[in-house]
């Protein structure tokens, strides 16, 4: 037996050294193989229409976008390239909100949906569509997507309250999150019911998710929210991974967890509003992307927050691919097609698990 | 090293859970057994020490009072093992030792933390189960990564709340040895919140006998471990002799 009271041989050979470096670079190669998927699902995405620009096109229209004709720089340039896009960082943030609002709940059916920031931003869309408002200084293309995340800013605000009230603990924002969601559905039931076929149809179609109304403008703001988020989600690696320990192996640590949960629902309520004020609410992603990341890549969140984020991005991806060439000539809402994608993927990777495990 | 305690209150809300809290000066090299039924105070009194509950009164180690010099500061010489094991989570002991060091920020490079891990988990018997995930773990295994978490801080002042309530009778031997070497090689202070009599006396210098958030009796083994004082606390009765290794022994008759 070795005495933990000895001084450290930095000459000796250390088996945990190697094998946990193995196990690092393992993970490591299957974050390159996720980014690598990503790139491949997004090139494909761009390639996905019924225009029949042909893959030569494309790259030629990427480099030299005044080479392409007219028609066909539209719809690279204003079209697919912005669709795709929009896929990415719209996975990502959802993917990112998600991992962390399921560390710091402890809750494996945690995120920003299940707190309420979808229900709040689908009555916000609603009241725009059906109540046709008018706000100063909005364009009134806007005015839905501005609505919507007012909508999911203020139950992002509703739930932090709580969150001080509460004194950080889980249980109550889980239960007062589950309350928004049916206190907001009852809203937005309320504003369905008056509204005319029209309206309702749009209402329906806003709630089932759709990419192909964001352009370049949603793309980078969404992007920004994103890119402004995830150091502050990487700083706090290591805390997450503790706090997986447990809430009291991580209290007696010293960390304030009641401050770290704020903290992460602040963001993940944000990225999550900005998400869905655009594209509508397509809330599975964001709760199955951290599962496979987790299934592939275990809990080091140093791995599993750019794995959850890499595996989001590339479902919601493949579904928008999916969406553009399943039927030939329509474009099925992307929101249909993320739990037609996920759940096999899911469902395989944890029959392969339970497989290895038994 | 010196640990001071002086009338040390806490309360839940209104509630007072603890009541002017005081014992003997402890000396480096010590271990204190905290004793007392369940609900006697046992783990609140550790979280007061731990600076994880507030309290008032006077928590004086090594010169920093714990009131003085905050929450943060405090942690850097205390290391607690809760009560509860860590979660059966996907997550390796190895991961977990490793987060909670970088999370603190401990000075060591991943060599040295590498070979420190890998020394304690020698220690406690852990080292086949390094890069397993913890849910595959039993209850005494997590207990002991509890333990291993607490090690891995280098504490000055270790509190310990029932390390060994999960492990077999060769663990808790081993655990409370390596402790108490620990605590006598290195001059530091343990804590330990103990349900079992003999191990107490066998491993303590001072014991603090505890009823609903009050100090009954603190000393020696020899003075703390009376028939009327556990009779009064635990309500039993019970014959306190010698083994002939020279530990008091605790041989209980029955329920009063």
């Amino acid at each position: 037996m070795v005495n933990i009271l000895r001084p450290i041989d930095m000459m000796q050979t250390s088996t945990l050294d190697v094998e946990f470096s193995r196990l690092t670079r393992r993970r490591i190669l299957i974050l390159s193989g996720l980014s690598a998927a990503l790139v491949l699902s997004l090139w494909l995405d761009i390639l996905a229409g019924p225009s029949g620009l042909s893959a030569g096109q494309i790259i030629d229209g990427l480099i030299n976008p005044q080479n392409l004709e007219l028609r066909y720089k539209i719809i690279l340039w204003d079209v697919r390239l912005p669709d795709a896009l929009i896929a990415i960082v719209v996975g990502a943030a959802l993917g990112l909100s998600g991992i962390e609002t399921q560390t710091v709940l402890d809750n494996p059916l945690a995120s920003p949906f299940t707190l309420g920031v979808s229900s709040a931003a689908v009555l916000g869309a609603s009241a725009a569509i059906v109540l046709l408002p008018a706000i100063p200084f909005v364009p009134p293309a806007f005015i839905l997507p501005v609505l919507a995340l007012f909508g999911a800013l203020g139950s992002a605000c509703l739930i932090l309250i709580v969150v001080r009230l509460s004194g950080g603990s889980r249980e109550t924002v889980i239960l007062f999150g589950i309350a928004l969601v049916f206190l907001c559905n009852a809203i937005a039931s309320g504003f369905h019911l008056i509204a005319d076929a029209d309206a309702l149809q749009q209402v329906v179609f806003w709630m089932i998710g759709n990419l192909t109304k964001a352009g370049w403008l949603e793309v980078a703001i969404v992007a920004c929210c994103f890119l402004v988020i995830f150091p502050f989600s990487m700083k706090h690696v290591w805390l997450l991974t503790l706090l997986r320990g447990g809430e009291a192996h991580a209290r007696s640590t010293g960390i304030n967890v009641s401050r770290l949960r704020t903290w992460v629902i602040i963001r993940a309520s944000i990225l999550a509003a900005f998400a869905v004020c655009f594209v509508g609410t397509i809330g599975f992603v964001g709760l199955v992307g951290p599962h496979i990341a987790r299934l592939l890549l275990g809990e080091d969140h140093r791995m599993l927050v750019p794995g959850a984020v890499l595996c989001s991005a590339l479902i919601l991806s493949i579904a928008s691919g999916l969406s553009k060439t399943l039927i030939p000539g329509v474009i099925i809402p992307v929101g249909i097609l993320t739990a037609i994608v996920g759940v096999p993927l899911f469902l395989s990777l944890l029959v392969q698990r339970r497989g290895r495990l038994s | 090293m010196r640990l001071t305690v002086k009338n040390l209150s806490a309360f839940y809300g209104k509630k007072q859970i603890l009541h002017d809290i005081s014992f003997p000066d402890v000396k480096g090299g010590m271990i204190v057994g905290l004793l007392g039924p369940n609900a006697s105070g046992k783990s609140t009194l550790m979280k007061c020490l731990s600076g994880e509950n507030k309290s008032k009164g006077d928590v004086i180690f090594d010169g920093d009072c714990l009131h003085v010099v905050g929450r943060k500061k405090w942690s850097e010489k205390v290391a607690t093992m809760p009560q509860t094991a860590p979660a059966p989570t996907a997550l390796t002991p190895t991961e977990l030792m490793w987060s909670t060091a970088r999370a603190l920020a401990l000075p060591y490079s991943n060599k040295e933390l590498s070979r420190k891990i890998e020394g304690i988990f020698d220690a406690l018997g852990l080292s086949d189960f390094q890069l397993d995930a913890l849910h595959t773990l039993s209850g005494g295994k997590r207990q002991l990564i509890g333990l291993a978490l607490a090690f891995i801080r280098e504490p000055e002042l270790l509190l310990l709340d029932e390390p060994t309530s999960a492990l077999d009778l060769h663990w808790r031997m081993i655990v409370l040895d390596l402790v108490k070497r620990k605590v006598q090689e290195e001059g530091s202070v343990s804590i330990a919140a103990l349900h079992d009599l003999d191990l107490a006396a066998r491993y303590c210098d001072l014991l603090v006998l505890l009823e609903q958030g009050r100090v009954i009796a603190s000393g020696t083994p020899q003075e703390v471990l009376v028939r009327d004082n556990l009779a009064r606390v635990y309500q039993v009765e019970t014959e306190i002799d010698q083994s002939k290794h020279g530990y008091t022994r605790v041989d209980i008759i029955g329920a009063l």
